[in-house]
């Protein structure tokens, strides 16, 4: 029907039945070729590089992972040691504050006692002037009378 | 040829026929055909994007290692969610299917090429083919068990002879709806490109619109050929699901 070179079709060629022993034949042999291919190229090649590029990534995740365990260690570390640098600084600020408290109290002890001394000896200096004074004022109240006597009995 | 040259000389169907092109004039079964020609061309070319392409296993794809990659674990995603990991046994089978189909389709598409998945014995065999491997599969891997494909056990009792007679029919025509559903698409595309070729060269200088309209439809078939390849791939995988896990 439609096998010649150079009628045209008529009707549908797909329905020409003569054909298809040839075409199932020729797309059997074909199907089956590249089944092989598919089998034996194709699906170990693309498995490979599928199974390479997992591996790469698996990789990637384990060493991130590694990574990150490094990183709290790290971290673990630092506020270990921020926490004793801050205790240590305590103890030093303590100790430096009861060196200065001592002093202080010894400075002002010494301080008071100086004060002490000194309001002792004014204390007595004072007594001493004080002592002078009484003589002194009765020396001249006795003067002061016995002039009085003599200018009174002077002009009568 | 001899025919009147007149103004409609439009033969659409001509690009169907089957022609020998070497072992004799005549057709025999085993002669070599304008058919077998292309899906030598179309066994090169898939060679080409899925040997050659590939070949130097990149980790990180250049283009041609793209497509051979998005295609393959395109099908094979698909087959791992429509049929489940199992599923996976029947993958060469299945992308040996597809990647047949799809470059079949894509290089008809060419001008003075020859689709064979335009031809109804290529789809209808095909077709077959799955329809009798799935039956096969499901058979021995439920026993009758499989037979549950048709008794559905999730509706009334007194529905169930109904759907057995519905079930039963569209278990029989899907060899049928899945071969005709390829073939007429590509014939059918390939076709209409044809006959606005042919009012082309009828129409003079109006040939402007049936040449706007070859390559609208052109770009439509660009889709239809790669959709109808995944559809016949998608349907199989439904088809081996089926076989696989009758019980619905």
């Amino acid at each position: 029907m439609a096998s010649n070179n150079s009628s045209h079709a008529e009707g549908m060629p797909q329905l020409d039945f003569a054909t298809f022993p040839n075409q199932i034949f020729w797309m059997v042999v074909f199907c089956v070729v590249l089944f092989i291919i598919v089998k034996i190229f194709i699906i170990p090649r693309m498995e490979d590089i599928f199974a390479n590029r997992r591996k790469v990534i698996d990789g990637s995740i384990s060493k991130a992972e590694e990574i990150k365990q490094r990183v709290k260690e790290i971290e673990l570390q630092i506020e270990k040691e921020l926490s004793e640098a801050k205790a240590e600084c305590n103890n030093i600020l303590q100790t430096s504050n009861d060196v200065m408290k001592s002093q202080i109290n010894l400075a002002l002890e010494d301080s008071k006692k100086a004060t002490a001394e000194l309001i002792q000896e004014a204390e007595k200096r004072l007594k001493v002037l004080r002592d002078g004074s009484d003589e002194s004022i009765k020396k001249l109240s006795d003067e002061l009378v016995s002039e009085i006597i003599n200018k009174v009995t002077a002009t009568k | 040829m001899s025919e009147e040259k007149t103004s409609f000389n439009i033969h659409p169907m001509d690009q169907f026929v089957i022609e020998p092109l070497l072992m004799g004039d005549k057709l025999q079964w085993y002669s070599f055909t304008n058919q077998t020609l292309w899906m030598l061309i179309s066994l090169v070319a898939i060679s080409l994007v899925f040997i050659v392409g590939p070949r130097k296993h990149q980790l990180i794809p250049g283009r041609f290692q793209s497509v051979a990659e998005l295609v393959y674990f395109f099908i094979r995603d698909m087959i791992v969610e429509i049929a489940g990991q199992e599923g996976l046994r029947y993958f060469p089978y299945i992308f040996t299917l597809f990647i047949f189909i799809l470059f079949g389709n894509v290089l008809g598409l060419l001008p003075y090429s020859f689709t064979y998945t335009s031809h109804i014995a290529i789809t209808g065999f095909l077709a077959l083919t799955v329809f009798l491997a799935v039956t096969i599969i499901g058979f021995v891997k439920n026993g009758l068990g499989f037979l549950k494909l048709f008794w559905i056990g999730s509706a009334p009792l007194a529905l169930r002879p109904v759907l057995l007679i519905i079930e039963l029919i569209s278990y029989f025509v899907r060899p049928i709806s899945h071969s005709i559903r390829l073939a007429g698409n590509m014939m059918a595309g390939h076709a209409v490109i044809k006959v606005f070729a042919g009012f082309a060269g009828a129409m003079g200088i109006g040939a402007i619109a049936p040449i706007f309209a070859i390559t609208a439809v052109y770009g439509l078939e660009m889709l239809v050929v790669v959709i109808q390849a995944y559809v016949f791939t998608i349907l199989t995988c439904v088809y081996l699901n089926d076989a696989l896990h009758p019980g619905h």
